[in-house]
């Protein structure tokens, strides 16, 4: 189960920041303190998302799943974060359609092959746009927390 | 005979990975015999021939092989239809 891993130095209620950039920075860093991401992590993140973006509109909630290469994890996590002010990604498969994200999903993958359920798991939550509301309103991570085992527990 | 269908992202990290399962078991449900090749945009053109290339990114370039996009994979929209363009193509 995701829930179950998710550590609430990872998870960011209110982020303030200025642009999908500083997204990047601030959820890297956190992922890069917590021992989860190597130093190369954060440069490689903002690489990958300009070449090839992450930012989804789910049914009106803007999402965005940014990843990199395995070569910069040392083991793997979900960070999340709930922004103070939504940001513009451009979306996932576009060159330049922008979504207004204000839910980020930041994953630190090993071996996509072995945690093909996790990713799942992942993907059936951010898919759910009432799951992704319940997240934007809520004011602690053990409540986010609660509310991904209580989504988790009907997959 | 088996079809090879290759399933492309930036890294293939993570939505290949989705998108690459989906597909699997499709075409098992289906009946349809292939083999799948999980690989990144750039290394597409190394990998063919293929019967079909579905990627999570935009790609521009034209492989003179059907490609879909696996994007309602991921976002969860449109994911029937994406379904039947991929049986679409496979099946003959």
């Amino acid at each position: 189960m995701i829930w179950e891993e998710l550590n609430s130095a990872l998870i960011f209620t209110d982020l303030d920041a200025t642009n999908n950039a500083d997204v990047l920075e601030k959820v890297g860093a956190a992922l890069i303190k917590e021992d989860y991401a190597k130093d190369t992590y954060v440069e490689a993140l903002l690489k990958r998302e300009a070449e090839f973006p992450t930012g989804l509109d789910v049914d009106g909630v803007g999402v965005a799943i940014p990843h990199t290469d395995v070569s910069h994890v040392k083991v793997p996590g979900v960070a999340i974060a709930v922004l103070k002010n939504p940001v513009d990604f451009i979306q996932m498969g576009s060159d330049d359609d922008k979504v207004s994200v204000s839910i980020v999903f930041m994953l630190a993958v090993v071996n996509p092959q072995a945690h093909l359920e996790k990713l799942q798991r992942i993907l059936a939550i951010i898919q759910d746009s009432e799951v992704l509301k319940n997240i934007k309103s809520v004011k602690s991570s053990d409540e986010i927390i609660g509310l991904i085992k209580n989504k988790e527990n009907t997959l | 005979m088996k079809k090879k269908v290759i399933v492309a992202c930036g890294g293939a990290v993570a939505t290949s990975t989705i998108a690459a399962n989906k597909v699997v078991e499709l075409c098992k449900n289906n009946s349809i015999d292939i083999e799948i090749c999980q690989i990144r945009i750039s290394e597409i053109a190394s990998n063919l021939p293929a019967d079909l290339i579905i990627t999570t990114s935009k790609v521009k370039k034209d492989y003179g092989v059907p490609l879909i996009t696996g994007m309602p994979f991921i976002s969860g929209v449109n994911v029937e239809k994406t379904e039947q363009a991929i049986l679409d193509v496979l099946k003959d």
